[in-house]
């Protein structure tokens, strides 16, 4: 709560009386209200603020000495930890050589004010961003996409505000197209939601997207973050659309979805709140066709879900992100499928009886909607998961093996799009990339 | 030995508006409420009523459903003008879990 009232632009130090969870459940026992009433009378009357205004801008550098560089080294990740500013693995201090390095990747001068982090509403600039990904043991090429995933986090459409807080566990998602993808090792194919060392840029990256929304905006599990679970928050979902695999005549996801033309550098930030493996391959004498078509049923089956939370991006978000890999894609593009097409299908048969809903009470969480549309929906028997079919996101990503595709259920109001915007010194930056991490170009990987 | 420095990563806060005024006393005040109906704010909140009503004489304490209630509506300037409209002295804001 201290995050959000700081948030609104008032001192963090609100008038609060806080309790146990048990008091706020039903049936539960409210008399420990009573024993505490003179602190709701002196909230009204007597409560004085105690917050100091911080000086504007960057904070003062912070100290720690050691008897050797190891020794400081964890001293610096001490303190870190103790101040509540690390996520439990080892961090790079931020130091002021390592920042004027990551600060290299920007177009934007490193004062520039990218908005107010919610809910705390800790003041985020270029420079905010390069000591995030500093202490993630980031480069200065991937502080461009770390830039315009940040925007795109702090767009008020998004809705980051009640996300970072809620106990839904939502997660950023932050899908890359352009070439900037390869270019700086972001990994689209096997295993591009978790740790690559070839394709090392995604961890990166989300992890300081993470470390910004924990200490800057004030996401901390427990105290101002009060998600259940908070699964891939590590490193959140940083991973680029596998775009040389996209069938002939299928559109990129940021051309389907922002209008971007081909070959523009851009995020597309969605937030999540669950992921599923689908074993979407047949097992046995199926034809093409029939091994596309159970697929298809089976994937639909798993969406079929009365998310609650995902009520947020009903109307204008999306149910969810389903992955598929690029020899899917290709199939069912050899089949005479399209995205568009594969979306209509998965929208039709994801639907839920009304009854279904109604015996696990999902009506009432729709009925208080606070969209109309959401609120309309209730008339529809079955029941679509989504307004439209187009809201579903279809991602070609993931390694070139037929057997699974991925879910990403939805918990987001929007999907908000940005361009990616490199310095004219970019070619230099993937050259030191070369220089220091070994050839990057697809005829050196593995 | 050897010395580290770096950024503090918090980044840092701008208070642009200061916090209501508190009250001098409850006497003879008008405080109302503002629910999100969460988390059983139809319990707990009328039961502060009651306590408010019983140990301040002259206190008005509107009713919970005085201004309309639910996340996706009190945050709403509309809702701020009831209240302002409402000449309540004070608003008591719950529940948030």
């Amino acid at each position: 709560m201290k995050n959000a009232v700081s948030g609104l632009g008032l001192a963090p130090d609100a008038a609060m009386i806080t309790f146990p969870i048990d008091m706020f459940l039903p049936g539960s026992d409210i008399t420990p209200l009573a024993k505490r009433k003179q602190e709701f009378y002196d909230g009204l009357t007597r409560w004085k603020s105690g917050f100091a205004q911080s000086a504007p801008g960057a904070g003062p550098l912070l100290s720690v000495e050691g008897a050797s560089y190891e020794d400081a080294l964890v001293k610096a990740n001490n303190l870190l930890l103790t101040n509540l500013w690390g996520d439990g693995l080892p961090l790079w201090p931020a130091t002021r050589e390592r920042v004027d390095w990551i600060i290299r990747g920007t177009v934007l001068p490193r004062t520039h004010l990218i908005g107010k982090f919610p809910p705390r509403g800790g003041i985020t600039t270029v420079e905010t961003c390069a000591v995030a990904l500093a202490m993630a043991g980031g480069r200065p090429e991937y502080l461009p996409v770390l830039v315009a995933a940040v925007d795109a986090f702090l767009d008020p459409e998004s809705n980051a505000e009640q996300l970072q807080a809620a106990s839904g566990s939502a997660f950023p998602v932050v899908i890359v197209n352009g070439p900037i993808g390869k270019q700086i090792r972001l990994n689209s194919t096997f295993g591009c939601l978790g740790p690559d060392p070839q394709r090392p840029a995604g961890a990166s990256i989300g992890r300081a997207l993470r470390l910004i929304q924990q200490n800057v905006g004030g996401a901390l599990p427990g105290i101002g973050a009060m998600a259940n679970y908070g699964a891939m928050r590590y490193t959140n979902a940083v991973f680029a659309e596998d775009e040389e695999g996209l069938p002939q005549g299928w559109q990129s996801h940021a051309a389907e979805r922002h209008g971007y033309a081909p070959g523009t550098n851009s995020v597309s930030l969605v937030f999540a709140n669950g992921v599923a493996n689908i074993r979407r391959r047949g097992a046995k004498k199926e034809t093409a066709e029939e091994d596309a078509l159970q697929g298809m049923y089976r994937m639909a089956d798993f969406m079929r879900t009365p998310n609650l939370a995902g009520l947020a991006g009903y109307e204008q978000g999306t149910p969810g992100i389903l992955m598929i890999p690029q020899v899917v894609a290709q199939t069912m593009a050899g089949l005479g499928w399209t995205k568009k097409s594969m979306r209509e299908f998965l929208w039709e048969h994801s639907k839920i009886p009304a009854a279904h809903l109604r015996r696990a009470g999902a009506v009432a969480w729709i009925e208080i909607d606070s969209s109309p549309v959401t609120r309309a929906s209730l008339k529809l028997d079955p029941w679509p998961i989504s307004a439209k079919p187009d809201n579903l996101v279809l991602i070609v990503a993931g390694g070139g093996h037929p057997t699974n595709s991925y879910w990403l259920q939805g918990y987001s109001p929007r999907v908000i799009g940005r361009e990616i915007r490199v310095p004219e010194s970019f070619a230099q930056l993937l050259a030191d990339a070369d220089r220091d991490l070994g050839c990057g170009s697809d005829a050196c990987l593995i | 030995m050897v010395k580290l420095e770096f950024h503090d990563p918090s980044g840092t806060l701008e208070v642009t508006q200061q916090h209501a005024p508190r009250l001098a006393s409850l006497e003879g005040k008008r405080i109302g409420f503002v629910s999100n109906e969460q988390w059983q704010a139809f319990r707990t909140l009328p039961l502060l009523k009651t306590m408010l009503e019983a140990d301040f004489p002259g206190i008005e304490v509107l009713p919970i459903d005085a201004f309309p209630q639910g996340n996706a509506v009190i945050g709403d300037e509309a809702t701020a003008k009831l209240v302002k409209q409402s000449g309540v002295d004070a608003v008591i804001i719950g529940n948030a879990a």
